[in-house]
């Protein structure tokens, strides 16, 4: 039942938001409704890790492990990007778009909620396909033209790959209806797997990887990551490169794991291309890139492959570096796109160039966005570098030298392409006779989720939670077998 | 040859059957010469109807041939046999095509040795190749623009026309009309295979090219900028004329024949020797071409004609459905 | 019996053919309403397939789904679209596009004839339907990825989207008959929704832009940025 009411919170919400007039309503049901969700999720996540099942529909929602890492990420941001949302779209002049915002938010959310807990894969490909539709008004939210043009963007691709993965969705169905009746889960395909026609299971996932991996940002359909990401409101960005994208991957990463334990076939070779592909082709956009919102969202593009090329190298090390990467990841990339905003805030222009020393400008907001820069990259010995650290280990103990040294090589490459850019903006002097000089306050709702989203990345890489551990391994143990 | 010979032997019984097979050969033929210019006034008459005018009557286009007759042939000086043969050849391929195919018989007559559907196409387009020598011989400068028009309509439905031939043939095991014919309804599931109908479709698509009607060409269309197929024989006159009209008319009879009695209802043939049943057989082949006459009006009415690079589009789409069906019948649909 | 079925499996290669006819045609039209009238065409040849394949497979779930895809695709999804999105569209005489139509149709060809290669290399599907419908929602599949590539105006694109996926559902039927009755009504529902915000997102861009002419939208790049 725990799991029914995650998904329904936000949706009595967004119902709130439709009716209550006013501008302070919509925002409070926002954020209650995803706090609530966010302790509900913790409930479900703790029992489970307590040895519990967590059912609410037999055979149709239910939680394991991975499932429960991606569903307590997902209620973490959600409650972090409403509290963000709150200063931030606060600027929006009209109620009704106000209202608008909220409202699609919320089904935003819940489409995302929806994934993890639906265990029945053709479920979770409308889901997935929700999520996606219900993020394209969000997208296109500011209305401008290039707005409108990420916009567009946006959906064409990535319902074209829903589209595409359709197909692979089917044909994964039809490889394993072999065996009679009875439920269709991510269990009983791990079952059925191994007896499976092992050409059709190959040509599925590699549907649902060209198809999905549209919607993930991997290489080649990558294309529109970077205008949505970096269109949107910033608290959407959040959303969208934190976990949107982590989702998605999510349900290709089941997959692998249903073609890594059939009897033939296995999921590491065109994992690791593709993955492989995608790091290099972000690392080096990275550097030419002059929009900071741009590139954070090609660092997403390039743990997107990080964590794909781990789930490619393979063995029980990797996939716990890439069930930590996609927490390091969720958290870490939120909190840089709340600093991207507040920098927006403060300075109003997405240009590198045209930001010096918005330290000295907002401390707040240069601190944060240093922090996230600095977080992202993987600098030690904040969390993303110990999990990019033990993904590298692992591909080496397992002789993957190739593929450990090109990775390194592509994420030194990012690292220095991200901290250059960062450099540049935070320190130096800030030219006072730029327009808007005197720099607006940020918002205290905005303010506080900084704290609130960056405290975690801080403290992640120097202290692991004992059940936090425990449920990181679970989730890795889903990906192994 | 050894022919004369082999005659001598024949028994009286095998001479009747032959002779008779000869005699129902000639009935076909003056059935496609005969009731060609039939064809065209009723379906000209259907148009205006549809169009809510009193057209002249069907037999309209027997009294311009009349007419036509009478008349003297003015032959420009500059022009060269060609000009002069082209009459007689457009007059005589679709003759000699209605021996070949089955026009009211669904068992080969006489003369159906002589050539396949492959031989009758050829020799179709052999008279649309002096047509087209002849508009350039006067050096009348419409005729060539309207022979470089029929020659680009004709060259893009030409692949076309191989397509479809190569496929019914593929299909049916065969490019004798006759085998052709009763492989689609033997058993039924033929008749509904996509293969059979994507190619009923390109073939209807190719007759509306290749007779130049809307929306290629308009054939009543009376100017001379905007012609394809009828500049081309703006410079005969007389005897020539009309029978450039009457092979223009037989062209698109035998076209149909090819297309009813082959391709989408091979139903209503006379099946034995019987006269009695020949003869109703020529009555239920009467029927079926009005019948696609209508079907004809109603494609000529709804629709405006094309521009012409737009005709390239038209025959694409042709060309596009013939692939399909290949497509089709490679699968085995 | 194997006469019915041989005619069965016939009248869906008929469905079949005229399915991928209707591909063409959407990769082809010049007209916004002409393309919204071929994914019509094109989505009562899917349920017809799927009403065939239901007799021929006595798979039940198959009705329920081609009343559902019959009610949404052809009916609710056209007039959704001509109520949100205002009339001049559909009445605009000729998309833009990056090819021409011949090209279009022959790389159209192209990729049927992939798809047919392709589908050769697949394990074969049982039943000889499946045969049929595989290669052809395949094909239809890229035509729809070719449709949506190189249309520059917003709703053909939209329509190239929908192509894609009765493509997939094409195939999808024909292998996966037995699939969860659940999973299968949800997969029309999704097209409304995506109708529906594209929808909202063709009028906003309307009304901010005064053009439905996405396609001409390239503001957004790495160098020219800003």
């Amino acid at each position: 039942m725990i799991l029914l009411a995650i998904v329904v919170l936000p949706l009595i919400a967004g119902l709130i938001s439709v009716l209550a007039p006013g501008r302070t309503i919509a925002p409070l049901a926002t954020l209650a409704a995803s706090v609530t969700a966010l302790a509900l999720s913790v409930a479900a996540a703790a029992s489970l890790v307590a040895g519990q099942p967590v059912v609410a529909v037999r055979n149709w929602v239910a939680l394991d492990g991975f499932g429960a890492l991606i569903l307590l990420l997902t209620a973490a941001l959600g409650s972090t990007a409403a509290l963000f949302s709150w200063g931030y779209i606060a600027r929006e002049k009209s109620a009704r778009r106000l209202r608008r915002y909220y409202t699609n938010y919320n089904l935003f959310v819940a489409s995302m909620l929806l994934v993890p807990v639906l265990i029945e894969p053709n479920l979770v490909w409308t889901a997935v396909e929700l999520t996606t539709v219900l993020g394209v008004y969000l997208v296109a939210f500011e209305n401008t033209r290039e707005a409108l043009e990420a916009g567009w963007k946006y959906s064409v691709l990535t319902i074209m790959g829903g589209a595409i993965a359709l197909l692979g969705f089917l044909a994964m169905f039809a490889a394993t209806s072999f065996g009679g009746g009875g439920p269709y889960t991510w269990q009983r395909l791990l079952m059925l797997a191994p007896a499976a026609p092992q050409g059709v299971l190959q040509v599925a996932f590699v549907l649902i990887l060209v198809g999905f991996g549209a919607k993930a940002g991997l290489v080649p359909l990558h294309t529109w990551l970077p205008d949505a990401h970096s269109q949107a409101p910033s608290p959407i960005c959040a959303l969208l490169s934190g976990i949107k994208t982590t989702l998605v991957l999510y349900v290709i990463l089941r997959f692998a794991a249903v073609l890594n334990v059939s009897a033939s076939g296995s999921a590491d070779v065109w994992a690791t291309v593709v993955g492989l592909s995608s790091v290099a082709i972000a690392a080096f956009l990275i550097i030419q890139v002059t929009d900071y919102k741009r590139l954070f969202a090609f660092s997403t593009v390039e743990h997107m492959g990080i964590i794909l090329t781990a789930a490619g190298i393979g063995g029980a090390a990797a996939h716990y570096g890439a069930v930590y990467q996609i927490l390091n990841h969720a958290l870490t990339k939120s909190f840089c796109f709340f600093a991207a905003g507040a920098a927006l805030l403060t300075v109003d222009t997405r240009q590198i160039a045209a930001v010096h020393g918005l330290i000295r400008r907002s401390p707040a907001a240069g601190a944060a966005l240093l922090l996230g820069g600095v977080a992202i990259a993987g600098a030690p010995p904040l969390a993303v570098f110990l999990s990019e650290f033990s993904i590298l280990r692992s591909a080496i103990e397992r002789e993957h030298y190739l593929t450990a040294g090109l990775l390194a090589a592509f994420v030194v490459i990012g690292f220095f392409g991200t901290l250059y850019h960062l450099n540049r903006m935070t320190f130096g002097r800030p030219e006072e006779t730029e327009a808007g000089a005197a720099a607006a306050r940020l918002p205290t709702s905005c303010l506080l989720t900084l704290i609130l989203a960056g405290s975690p990345v801080v403290l992640l890489g120097l202290y692991m939670p004992k059940p936090l551990a425990l449920l990181l391994r679970m989730a890795a143990d889903g990906l192994s077998r | 040859m050894v022919r004369p010979a082999a005659v001598e032997r024949l028994t009286p019984r095998m001479r009747r059957v032959m002779a008779r097979s000869i005699g129902y050969n000639l009935l076909q033929v003056i059935f496609v010469v005969g009731l060609a210019p039939l064809a065209a006034g009723v379906l000209s008459r259907l148009k205006e109807i549809v169009q809510s005018r009193r057209g002249p009557s069907v037999l309209q286009p027997y009294r311009d041939l009349r007419k036509l007759f009478n008349k003297d042939q003015v032959v420009s000086e500059q022009a060269s046999w060609i000009f002069r043969a082209t009459p007689f050849l457009v007059f005589v391929a679709p003759i000699f095509v209605a021996t070949l195919i089955p026009v009211l018989t669904s068992y080969p007559l006489f003369f159906a040795f002589m050539g396949d559907m492959l031989g009758g196409g050829f020799v179709l387009a052999l008279g649309g190749f002096f047509a087209t020598l002849a508009a350039v011989d006067t050096g009348n400068p419409y005729g060539p623009m309207g022979a470089s028009r029929t020659r680009m309509v004709g060259f893009l439905a030409e692949p076309v026309f191989m397509i479809v031939f190569f496929m019914v043939s593929f299909v049916a095991g065969s490019t004798i009309p006759y085998i052709v014919q009763q492989h689609w309804v033997t058993p039924l599931a033929n008749f509904f295979a996509p293969s059979h109908v994507l190619l009923v479709i390109a073939f209807i698509m190719l007759i509306i090219a290749e007779t130049g009607r809307i929306p290629v060409d308009n054939p009543t269309g009376h100017f001379e900028l905007a012609m394809i197929d009828e500049s081309k024989s703006l410079e005969y006159s007389g005897t020539g004329m009309a029978l450039m009209k009457w092979g223009g008319q037989m062209k698109l009879l035998v076209l149909m024949c090819i297309l009813l009695n082959v391709l989408v209802t091979p139903w209503g043939l006379a099946a034995d020797q019987r006269l009695s049943q020949v003869l109703l057989a020529a009555l239920l082949v009467s029927l079926k071409i009005g019948v696609f006459l209508l079907v004809m009006v109603v494609i000529e009415s709804s629709l405006a004609k094309l521009r012409l690079f737009r005709v390239s589009e038209f025959l694409g789409a042709a060309f596009v459905t013939s692939v399909v069906a290949m497509i089709g019948g490679l699968l085995g649909f | 019996m194997g006469e019915i079925s041989a005619l069965l499996a016939s009248l869906n290669g008929l469905a079949a053919g005229l399915f991928l006819l209707s591909s063409f045609a959407l990769a082809a039209t010049r007209q916004v309403q002409g393309c919204l009238r071929f994914y019509i065409a094109q989505s009562v040849f899917l349920v017809v397939s799927a009403l065939l394949l239901a007799f021929g497979l006595h798979a039940s779930d198959l009705l329920a789904v081609a009343a559902l895809d019959l009610a949404i695709k052809p009916i609710v999804i056209p007039w959704l679209l001509g109520r949100m999105v205002r009339g001049e569209i559909f009445r605009r005489r000729e998309i833009d596009q990056v090819l021409n139509i011949p090209s279009s149709l022959l790389i159209a060809l192209g990729l049927t004839l992939l798809a047919y290669f392709l589908s050769q290399r697949l394990p074969a599907p049982a039943g000889a339907m499946a045969r049929i419908n595989l290669p052809v929602g395949l094909a239809a599949l890229l035509i729809g990825t070719y449709t949506l590539a190189v249309r520059r105006e917003a709703v053909p694109q939209l329509i190239g989207v929908f192509g894609i996926e009765n493509g997939a559902l094409f195939v999808g039927i024909a292998i996966a008959p037995s699939l969860p009755l659940v999973a299968e009504m949800a997969f029309p529902f999704d097209m409304l929704i995506i109708a529906l915000v594209i929808g909202i997102l063709t009028r906003m861009t309307q009304e901010r832009i005064g053009t439905t002419e996405v396609g001409g939208l390239a503001s957004l790049k790495e160098s020219v940025d800003g």
